[in-house]
Order: structure tokens, then C-alpha cells, then sequence
């Protein structure tokens, strides 16, 4: 009966993943492997619409994807993970861009509350106008 | 807000539901006993008993709506009480479903209820 409420809701849903996988490449910004090993990857969330026909059900997340960039080596040799030439592999995160991107899932919530908040008051009103 | 909604759910929705699904009935019952008597039920008296089972068929449905609505509250509710909520808004937006059912459901009986008693004052 009340559709916008639900739709908004995956809306936040899928804002508040993308809240928590920026939140994971930002606390795994400063994490070191090895060169034997893969580097640590920033997450992407893949948004997808839900089509049903009409006006739409919504957004969901389709998958968790890891960036494509090349990894970034460094010399430390003092580091207990560096390798027989002394070089270790940075996480692959610009924490530029998770911060700015962070803003952008943190509106997006925000955007997804004031439709759910105007969603209410429309609903409420239709139902003063018959009292 | 919670107790409110939990308050009015369960048993409350149910007896609710139940009262007005035997003032159909019985309604409904003494329309029939009404028409056996009556050779040739006008036209008018038939509209009237369509109108009045029609109204309570929609007044059961929306309750039943309500109170399905109501409960997946009350779930949410639940969930977030024991940390099994993942997303916090999803409690918020079942208690917003839930309490604008409700409202708009008493506003549509209050409105009825009104045009009852207008009709019951009129003077004869």
C-alpha cells in the first residue's frame, strides 16, 4: 500500500553497504602483504534496479566487486614481510577518493531518509483531509 | 511509539477484526430473513445490503492488512532487541507502515461512523 516507503528503504539499504564497504577499504588503508601475496583490494558495490514493471521496486546490491588497479609495491626492507629485495605490497586504496566517495553513500542515505520523511507527510495529510 | 503499535497489534487487531466480521454476518443474516419475508425485495434494499457488506469486507481486509503489517513491526522490533536487525532503518519504515495503516484504517471507520450517526439524527 505504501510503496515509496519500501522503495526508499532499499535505497538506504544499498547507501548503507556502500557505507560499510568504504568503511573497510579505509580501515585496510594502511594493511602491508607480502609480494607472494595479493594486495589488499578497495571493494566496490555494484547497485542494480529492481525492474518489476511499474514504477520500479527499488535498488539492490548485485555483488561486491574489487578494484582492477595494478599493485603498488614498495621498498621497506626492515619490514618483516619484505621479500629477498626488500619490497612489500601497499594496500591498493586512495584514501582521497574513499573519503569523496564517502560523502556521496552518506547523501545518498540522507537523500533516501527526507524521501521516506516526505513519503509520511503526504500519506498523513491524505489521511487528515478525512478527519 | 513501540508499545503503542505493539499495543494495538496481536490480540487487539484480532478481536477487532473478529467483532466486525460477525457484525457482517449477522447483518448480513438479517437482510436474508428480511428478503424471505418480503415477496419482492425492492431494488433499494438490495443495493443497501451489497453497500453494507461491501464496506465490511473492506473494513476486514484493511484490518487484516494492518495487522500483517503490525507484525512484520513487531518482528523488526524483536530483532533489533536481540541484535539480529541488520539495517536500522528497516525497524523505522515497518513501525512508519504500520502506524500510518492504522490511522488511515480508524480515520475510514470514524468517517463511516459519522455518516451513521448524521443519518441516525435525522428526524422523522
Amino acid at each position: 500500500m505504501f510503496d515509496a516507503l519500501g522503495i526508499s528503504g532499499t535505497g538506504m539499504r544499498l547507501h548503507r553497504t556502500w557505507l560499510d564497504a568504504i568503511s573497510d577499504n579505509i580501515a585496510n588503508a594502511n594493511t602491508v602483504r607480502s609480494t607472494s601475496d595479493e594486495p589488499f583490494k578497495a571493494r566496490y558495490v555494484v547497485a542494480q534496479s529492481i525492474e518489476n514493471g511499474g514504477v520500479g521496486g527499488g535498488v539492490q546490491v548485485a555483488g561486491i566487486e574489487l578494484t582492477k588497479d595494478a599493485s603498488k609495491l614498495a621498498y621497506d626492507p626492515t619490514h618483516p614481510l619484505a621479500d629477498a629485495r626488500g619490497m612489500v605490497q601497499l594496500a591498493d586504496v586512495d584514501l582521497g577518493e574513499q573519503m569523496t566517495t564517502m560523502i556521496m553513500a552518506q547523501r545518498g542515505y540522507q537523500a533516501n531518509i527526507a524521501a521516506v520523511d516526505r513519503a509520511r507527510q503526504a500519506y498523513q495529510a491524505a489521511i487528515q483531509m478525512g478527519k | 511509539m513501540v508499545a503503542g503499535i505493539t499495543g494495538v497489534g496481536g490480540a487487539g487487531l484480532n478481536q477487532l477484526a473478529e467483532l466486525y466480521r460477525q457484525q457482517v454476518t449477522s447483518g448480513q443474516g438479517a437482510g436474508g430473513a428480511g428478503a424471505t419475508e418480503a415477496v419482492n425485495p425492492t431494488a433499494a434494499v438490495r443495493a443497501a445490503e451489497q453497500r453494507s457488506s461491501d464496506f465490511g469486507n473492506l473494513v476486514i481486509d484493511s484490518l487484516g492488512k494492518v495487522e500483517s503489517l503490525d507484525k512484520t513491526a513487531q518482528t523488526k522490533a524483536i530483532q533489533a532487541a536481540t541484535g539480529d536487525l541488520t539495517d536500522v532503518h528497516d525497524y523505522v519504515i515497518a513501525a512508519t507502515e504500520a502506524q500510518t495503516a492504522t490511522e488511515l484504517t480508524t480515520t475510514l471507520r470514524n468517517k463511516a461512523l459519522e455518516a451513521f450517526n448524521e443519518i441516525m439524527r435525522m428526524p422523522l
